[in-house]
Protein backbone atom coordinates (compact mmCIF):
# COMPACT_ATOMS: atom_id res chain seq x y z
CA UNK A 1 0.00 0.00 0.00
CA UNK A 2 0.96 3.68 -0.44
CA UNK A 3 0.54 4.86 2.97
CA UNK A 4 3.39 6.16 5.10
CA UNK A 5 3.47 3.75 7.80
CA UNK A 6 5.38 5.97 10.13
CA UNK A 7 2.38 8.57 10.18
CA UNK A 8 -0.31 5.95 9.96
CA UNK A 9 -1.24 3.66 12.21
CA UNK A 10 -2.80 0.26 11.19
CA UNK A 11 -6.11 1.17 12.86
CA UNK A 12 -6.46 4.21 10.46
CA UNK A 13 -5.50 2.05 7.65
CA UNK A 14 -8.03 0.26 7.86
CA UNK A 15 -10.50 2.49 8.97
CA UNK A 16 -9.46 4.88 6.02
CA UNK A 17 -9.49 1.61 3.72
CA UNK A 18 -13.58 1.55 4.37
CA UNK A 19 -13.95 4.92 4.66
CA UNK A 20 -12.93 5.87 0.99
CA UNK A 21 -15.24 2.67 -0.19
CA UNK A 22 -18.50 4.36 0.70
CA UNK A 23 -18.81 7.83 0.09
CA UNK A 24 -22.51 8.12 1.03
CA UNK A 25 -23.12 11.85 -0.50
CA UNK A 26 -25.93 13.94 1.16
CA UNK A 27 -28.79 14.60 -1.90
CA UNK A 28 -28.36 18.66 -1.49
CA UNK A 29 -28.02 21.15 -4.06
CA UNK A 30 -27.57 24.82 -4.27
CA UNK A 31 -26.75 26.70 -7.54
CA UNK A 32 -25.74 24.98 -11.24
CA UNK A 33 -24.28 22.01 -9.99
CA UNK A 34 -27.00 19.92 -8.58
CA UNK A 35 -28.01 18.57 -12.25
CA UNK A 36 -24.44 17.58 -12.38
CA UNK A 37 -24.96 14.63 -9.56
CA UNK A 38 -27.99 12.68 -11.92
CA UNK A 39 -26.07 11.68 -14.72
CA UNK A 40 -22.75 11.37 -12.24
CA UNK A 41 -25.10 8.76 -10.25
CA UNK A 42 -26.48 6.69 -12.84
CA UNK A 43 -26.03 4.31 -16.13
CA UNK A 44 -23.92 6.10 -17.78
CA UNK A 45 -20.99 7.52 -15.18
CA UNK A 46 -21.82 5.22 -12.07
CA UNK A 47 -20.52 6.46 -9.44
CA UNK A 48 -21.56 3.38 -7.47
CA UNK A 49 -18.66 1.83 -8.84
CA UNK A 50 -16.46 3.85 -6.13
CA UNK A 51 -18.48 3.21 -4.05
CA UNK A 52 -20.48 6.92 -3.96
CA UNK A 53 -23.87 6.93 -3.49
CA UNK A 54 -26.95 9.02 -2.11
CA UNK A 55 -27.94 9.61 1.44
CA UNK A 56 -31.20 11.39 2.65
CA UNK A 57 -30.42 13.03 6.26
CA UNK A 58 -27.11 14.84 6.65
CA UNK A 59 -26.66 12.27 9.81
CA UNK A 60 -26.72 9.35 7.25
CA UNK A 61 -23.87 11.36 4.96
CA UNK A 62 -20.13 11.68 4.84
CA UNK A 63 -19.65 13.94 2.02
CA UNK A 64 -21.08 17.41 1.72
CA UNK A 65 -21.34 19.07 -1.80
CA UNK A 66 -21.30 22.73 -2.44
CA UNK A 67 -22.52 22.67 -5.80
CA UNK A 68 -22.63 26.05 -7.39
CA UNK A 69 -23.23 29.40 -6.23
CA UNK A 70 -23.78 29.95 -2.16
CA UNK A 71 -25.99 32.81 -1.54
CA UNK A 72 -25.54 34.18 2.19
CA UNK A 73 -29.07 32.41 3.13
CA UNK A 74 -28.12 29.38 1.96
CA UNK A 75 -24.85 29.45 3.25
CA UNK A 76 -26.72 29.77 6.78
CA UNK A 77 -28.96 25.80 5.81
CA UNK A 78 -25.47 24.89 4.42
CA UNK A 79 -23.22 25.74 8.03
CA UNK A 80 -26.40 24.31 10.06
CA UNK A 81 -26.23 21.01 7.78
CA UNK A 82 -22.20 20.25 7.97
CA UNK A 83 -22.67 21.14 11.56
CA UNK A 84 -25.04 18.31 12.03
CA UNK A 85 -23.13 15.57 9.80
CA UNK A 86 -21.23 13.15 11.20
CA UNK A 87 -17.71 12.57 11.39
CA UNK A 88 -16.34 12.15 9.38
CA UNK A 89 -17.03 14.10 7.03
CA UNK A 90 -15.97 15.99 3.78
CA UNK A 91 -16.91 19.04 1.53
CA UNK A 92 -16.55 19.46 -2.32
CA UNK A 93 -16.92 22.61 -3.52
CA UNK A 94 -17.58 22.61 -7.39
CA UNK A 95 -17.32 25.25 -10.00
CA UNK A 96 -15.78 28.61 -10.38
CA UNK A 97 -18.07 30.09 -8.21
CA UNK A 98 -17.48 28.34 -5.22
CA UNK A 99 -13.77 28.67 -5.72
CA UNK A 100 -13.43 32.46 -6.80
CA UNK A 101 -17.02 33.68 -6.87
CA UNK A 102 -17.11 33.03 -10.80
CA UNK A 103 -19.53 34.55 -12.45
CA UNK A 104 -21.19 36.06 -9.97
CA UNK A 105 -18.06 38.06 -8.15
CA UNK A 106 -19.66 41.39 -7.99
CA UNK A 107 -23.01 39.90 -6.76
CA UNK A 108 -24.75 41.58 -3.51
CA UNK A 109 -25.76 38.04 -1.99
CA UNK A 110 -23.60 35.15 -2.82
CA UNK A 111 -20.19 34.27 -0.93
CA UNK A 112 -16.68 33.75 -2.92
CA UNK A 113 -14.53 32.37 -1.36
CA UNK A 114 -16.14 29.01 0.17
CA UNK A 115 -13.11 27.80 2.21
CA UNK A 116 -13.23 30.98 4.86
CA UNK A 117 -16.98 29.53 5.81
CA UNK A 118 -16.19 25.77 5.61
CA UNK A 119 -13.19 23.59 5.46
CA UNK A 120 -12.78 22.43 1.79
CA UNK A 121 -11.16 19.28 1.13
CA UNK A 122 -11.91 19.17 -2.67
CA UNK A 123 -12.63 21.52 -4.99
CA UNK A 124 -13.39 20.65 -8.60
CA UNK A 125 -13.11 23.51 -11.31
CA UNK A 126 -15.31 23.87 -14.48
CA UNK A 127 -18.52 25.99 -15.32
CA UNK A 128 -20.08 23.61 -14.44
CA UNK A 129 -17.55 20.61 -14.05
CA UNK A 130 -18.80 17.72 -16.32
CA UNK A 131 -19.18 14.16 -14.70
CA UNK A 132 -16.08 12.80 -16.01
CA UNK A 133 -14.65 15.94 -13.51
CA UNK A 134 -16.78 14.83 -10.61
CA UNK A 135 -15.77 11.57 -10.56
CA UNK A 136 -11.64 12.84 -10.71
CA UNK A 137 -12.56 14.91 -7.60
CA UNK A 138 -13.93 12.17 -5.43
CA UNK A 139 -11.21 9.86 -6.69
CA UNK A 140 -8.86 12.74 -5.30
CA UNK A 141 -11.02 12.53 -2.20
CA UNK A 142 -10.41 8.87 -1.78
CA UNK A 143 -6.92 9.20 -2.55
CA UNK A 144 -6.45 12.26 0.43
CA UNK A 145 -8.32 9.76 2.79
CA UNK A 146 -6.13 6.86 2.53
CA UNK A 147 -3.48 9.35 2.95
CA UNK A 148 -4.80 10.64 6.03
CA UNK A 149 -4.95 14.10 4.55
CA UNK A 150 -8.76 14.51 4.50
CA UNK A 151 -8.89 16.43 7.52
CA UNK A 152 -11.85 19.11 6.94
CA UNK A 153 -13.75 18.53 9.84
CA UNK A 154 -10.53 18.70 12.37
CA UNK A 155 -9.65 21.96 10.69
CA UNK A 156 -13.58 23.02 11.58
CA UNK A 157 -13.33 22.07 15.05
CA UNK A 158 -9.53 23.58 15.67
CA UNK A 159 -10.70 27.16 14.22
CA UNK A 160 -13.95 27.08 14.79
CA UNK A 161 -13.88 30.69 16.34
CA UNK A 162 -12.49 31.73 13.04
CA UNK A 163 -15.02 29.82 10.72
CA UNK A 164 -17.74 31.35 13.32
CA UNK A 165 -16.45 34.86 12.60
CA UNK A 166 -16.21 35.02 8.88
CA UNK A 167 -20.18 33.42 8.97
CA UNK A 168 -21.27 36.16 11.15
CA UNK A 169 -19.96 38.57 8.97
CA UNK A 170 -22.25 37.65 6.15
CA UNK A 171 -25.17 36.46 8.61
CA UNK A 172 -26.16 39.35 10.65
CA UNK A 173 -28.65 37.46 12.68
CA UNK A 174 -27.86 34.08 13.69
CA UNK A 175 -30.23 31.91 15.43
CA UNK A 176 -28.61 29.13 15.06
CA UNK A 177 -27.72 26.42 18.17
CA UNK A 178 -24.25 26.64 18.93
CA UNK A 179 -23.06 22.92 17.69
CA UNK A 180 -21.73 20.55 20.60
CA UNK A 181 -18.85 18.87 19.59
CA UNK B 1 -56.80 42.82 -34.58
CA UNK B 2 -55.92 46.88 -35.39
CA UNK B 3 -59.88 47.72 -35.45
CA UNK B 4 -59.82 45.99 -31.80
CA UNK B 5 -56.87 47.61 -30.46
CA UNK B 6 -58.13 51.19 -31.53
CA UNK B 7 -61.98 49.66 -29.87
CA UNK B 8 -60.13 49.44 -26.90
CA UNK B 9 -58.32 52.36 -26.74
CA UNK B 10 -61.18 54.54 -27.50
CA UNK B 11 -62.87 52.85 -24.36
CA UNK B 12 -60.28 53.45 -21.91
CA UNK B 13 -59.65 56.62 -22.98
CA UNK B 14 -63.43 57.34 -22.94
CA UNK B 15 -63.85 56.38 -19.10
CA UNK B 16 -60.18 57.23 -17.72
CA UNK B 17 -59.00 60.98 -18.47
CA UNK B 18 -55.26 60.57 -17.35
CA UNK B 19 -54.63 57.61 -19.91
CA UNK B 20 -52.10 57.82 -22.48
CA UNK B 21 -51.88 55.92 -25.15
CA UNK B 22 -48.36 55.38 -26.97
CA UNK B 23 -48.77 52.79 -30.14
CA UNK B 24 -47.14 50.20 -30.58
CA UNK B 25 -47.32 47.31 -33.87
CA UNK B 26 -48.75 44.01 -33.40
CA UNK B 27 -50.37 42.65 -30.40
CA UNK B 28 -49.48 45.43 -27.70
CA UNK B 29 -51.38 48.14 -26.32
CA UNK B 30 -49.39 51.11 -23.77
CA UNK B 31 -51.05 53.28 -21.56
CA UNK B 32 -49.61 55.42 -19.23
CA UNK B 33 -51.62 56.72 -16.00
CA UNK B 34 -51.25 58.30 -12.75
CA UNK B 35 -50.80 55.93 -9.35
CA UNK B 36 -54.34 56.57 -8.52
CA UNK B 37 -55.65 55.59 -11.55
CA UNK B 38 -54.28 52.54 -11.35
CA UNK B 39 -56.38 49.84 -9.65
CA UNK B 40 -59.73 51.38 -11.24
CA UNK B 41 -58.09 50.68 -14.19
CA UNK B 42 -56.43 46.78 -14.20
CA UNK B 43 -60.11 46.23 -12.33
CA UNK B 44 -61.84 47.33 -15.70
CA UNK B 45 -59.39 45.96 -18.06
CA UNK B 46 -59.93 42.45 -16.13
CA UNK B 47 -63.66 43.04 -15.75
CA UNK B 48 -65.20 44.64 -18.56
CA UNK B 49 -62.82 43.64 -21.39
CA UNK B 50 -61.30 39.89 -20.87
CA UNK B 51 -57.72 41.03 -20.04
CA UNK B 52 -57.93 38.19 -17.62
CA UNK B 53 -54.43 37.05 -16.87
CA UNK B 54 -51.96 39.10 -15.01
CA UNK B 55 -48.61 38.44 -16.81
CA UNK B 56 -45.67 40.34 -15.33
CA UNK B 57 -45.38 43.20 -13.11
CA UNK B 58 -42.28 44.93 -13.28
CA UNK B 59 -40.69 48.03 -12.09
CA UNK B 60 -37.76 49.98 -13.96
CA UNK B 61 -35.80 52.81 -12.04
CA UNK B 62 -34.96 55.94 -14.12
CA UNK B 63 -33.02 57.19 -12.03
CA UNK B 64 -32.09 60.04 -14.26
CA UNK B 65 -35.60 61.63 -13.72
CA UNK B 66 -35.63 60.29 -10.23
CA UNK B 67 -38.77 58.46 -10.75
CA UNK B 68 -39.57 54.47 -10.43
CA UNK B 69 -41.83 53.21 -13.39
CA UNK B 70 -44.22 50.20 -12.45
CA UNK B 71 -45.16 48.19 -15.65
CA UNK B 72 -48.34 45.92 -15.36
CA UNK B 73 -48.56 43.75 -18.28
CA UNK B 74 -51.63 42.07 -19.01
CA UNK B 75 -53.14 39.36 -21.20
CA UNK B 76 -56.24 38.84 -23.01
CA UNK B 77 -56.86 35.43 -24.36
CA UNK B 78 -59.69 36.17 -25.99
CA UNK B 79 -58.46 38.79 -28.37
CA UNK B 80 -54.44 37.59 -28.26
CA UNK B 81 -53.67 41.47 -27.02
CA UNK B 82 -51.66 42.35 -24.64
CA UNK B 83 -51.68 45.37 -22.16
CA UNK B 84 -48.71 47.53 -20.63
CA UNK B 85 -50.16 50.29 -17.77
CA UNK B 86 -47.31 51.80 -17.11
CA UNK B 87 -47.36 54.57 -13.72
CA UNK B 88 -44.51 56.64 -12.41
CA UNK B 89 -43.50 56.97 -8.77
CA UNK B 90 -41.56 59.58 -6.98
CA UNK B 91 -38.24 57.93 -6.28
CA UNK B 92 -37.92 59.77 -2.42
CA UNK B 93 -41.46 58.67 -1.30
CA UNK B 94 -42.45 55.46 -3.72
CA UNK B 95 -45.92 54.43 -2.88
CA UNK B 96 -48.67 53.22 -4.19
CA UNK B 97 -51.86 51.40 -3.88
CA UNK B 98 -51.45 47.43 -3.48
CA UNK B 99 -53.67 45.69 -6.52
CA UNK B 100 -53.77 41.89 -4.83
CA UNK B 101 -57.54 41.92 -4.38
CA UNK B 102 -57.48 42.29 -8.39
CA UNK B 103 -54.86 38.88 -8.75
CA UNK B 104 -54.12 37.03 -5.99
CA UNK B 105 -50.60 36.18 -7.59
CA UNK B 106 -49.99 39.93 -7.84
CA UNK B 107 -48.91 39.86 -4.21
CA UNK B 108 -45.31 37.93 -5.23
CA UNK B 109 -44.40 40.58 -7.44
CA UNK B 110 -45.31 43.18 -5.25
CA UNK B 111 -43.32 42.00 -2.28
CA UNK B 112 -40.46 41.24 -4.77
CA UNK B 113 -40.66 44.91 -5.79
CA UNK B 114 -40.87 46.25 -1.86
CA UNK B 115 -37.45 44.34 -1.30
CA UNK B 116 -35.57 44.78 -4.17
CA UNK B 117 -36.87 48.71 -5.05
CA UNK B 118 -38.51 49.82 -1.71
CA UNK B 119 -41.74 50.72 -3.19
CA UNK B 120 -43.92 50.65 -0.60
CA UNK B 121 -47.66 48.90 -1.36
CA UNK B 122 -50.33 50.39 0.78
CA UNK B 123 -52.11 47.23 2.55
CA UNK B 124 -49.58 44.53 1.41
CA UNK B 125 -49.84 42.63 3.88
CA UNK B 126 -46.56 40.34 3.77
CA UNK B 127 -43.94 39.55 5.90
CA UNK B 128 -40.54 42.05 5.02
CA UNK B 129 -38.24 39.40 4.21
CA UNK B 130 -38.99 37.61 0.34
CA UNK B 131 -35.78 36.43 -1.54
CA UNK B 132 -33.35 37.80 1.01
CA UNK B 133 -32.77 37.41 4.52
CA UNK B 134 -32.08 40.58 6.90
CA UNK B 135 -31.53 42.77 4.54
CA UNK B 136 -30.73 46.05 6.06
CA UNK B 137 -29.57 49.04 4.00
CA UNK B 138 -30.35 50.54 0.04
CA UNK B 139 -32.52 47.72 -1.67
CA UNK B 140 -30.25 45.99 -3.88
CA UNK B 141 -31.77 46.30 -7.36
CA UNK B 142 -31.85 50.35 -7.21
CA UNK B 143 -29.23 51.73 -9.85
CA UNK B 144 -27.12 54.06 -7.21
CA UNK B 145 -26.62 50.90 -5.26
CA UNK B 146 -23.03 50.28 -5.46
CA UNK B 147 -23.26 46.13 -5.78
CA UNK B 148 -19.42 45.39 -6.55
CA UNK B 149 -18.41 47.89 -3.58
CA UNK B 150 -20.82 46.34 -1.25
CA UNK B 151 -19.53 42.69 -2.78
CA UNK B 152 -15.78 43.59 -2.02
CA UNK B 153 -16.80 45.26 1.39
CA UNK B 154 -19.09 42.16 2.52
CA UNK B 155 -17.20 39.14 1.22
CA UNK B 156 -13.53 37.69 0.67
CA UNK B 157 -12.15 37.96 -2.49
CA UNK B 158 -9.58 35.42 -3.90
CA UNK B 159 -6.42 36.72 -5.23
CA UNK B 160 -5.43 36.22 -8.62
CA UNK B 161 -8.77 37.61 -10.66
CA UNK B 162 -7.75 41.40 -9.82
CA UNK B 163 -8.09 41.98 -13.60
CA UNK B 164 -11.62 40.76 -13.84
CA UNK B 165 -12.67 44.30 -11.91
CA UNK B 166 -12.25 46.54 -14.92
CA UNK B 167 -12.88 44.01 -17.26
CA UNK B 168 -14.27 46.51 -19.77
CA UNK B 169 -11.09 48.56 -19.66
CA UNK B 170 -9.13 45.37 -20.09
CA UNK B 171 -11.09 44.77 -23.54
CA UNK B 172 -10.57 48.44 -24.30
CA UNK B 173 -6.70 47.85 -24.19
CA UNK B 174 -6.88 44.59 -25.99
CA UNK B 175 -8.65 45.33 -28.79
CA UNK B 176 -9.52 49.41 -29.03
CA UNK B 177 -12.96 48.66 -28.17
CA UNK B 178 -14.51 51.96 -26.86
CA UNK B 179 -16.57 51.32 -23.48
CA UNK B 180 -19.93 53.62 -23.76
CA UNK B 181 -20.60 56.31 -21.42
CA UNK B 182 -23.80 54.87 -20.08
CA UNK B 183 -22.13 51.92 -19.41
CA UNK B 184 -19.40 53.33 -16.79
CA UNK B 185 -21.46 56.00 -15.46
CA UNK B 186 -23.75 53.74 -12.97
CA UNK B 187 -21.87 50.78 -13.13
CA UNK B 188 -19.32 51.63 -10.40
S1 LIG C 1 -19.53 27.71 -11.54
FE1 LIG C 1 -20.85 28.13 -13.30
S2 LIG C 1 -22.22 26.36 -13.44
FE2 LIG C 1 -21.32 26.38 -11.38
S3 LIG C 1 -22.76 27.48 -10.07
FE3 LIG C 1 -21.26 28.95 -10.82
S4 LIG C 1 -22.19 29.80 -12.67
FE4 LIG C 1 -23.28 27.91 -12.21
Amino acid sequence: MMNDKNSQKIVDIIQNYARLHSLFVLAYGTGCGAIEIPPTMTSRYDAERFGIRGAATPRQADVLLITGYLTTKTLKRVIRVYEQMQDPKYVIGFGSCTINGGMYWDSYNTIKVLDKYLPVDVYINGCMPRPEAVIAGFVKLQSLIREGKAEGAKLYKDNLEQYRENQKKVIPNWVMPEYNW
Amino acid sequence: MEEIKSKIIERIKANFSDAKNKSYPGDRIDFSVNKETIPSILFYLKDEMGFKHLSHITCVDWLEENEFEVIFIIWSPLEKLKVFVRTRLDRDNPVMDNIDVIWRQAHTYEREMREMFGIQFNGLEAPQDFLLEDWEGMPPMRRDFDTEGYAAETFFERPGREDAKDVREILTERSGEIVPDFAKKYSR
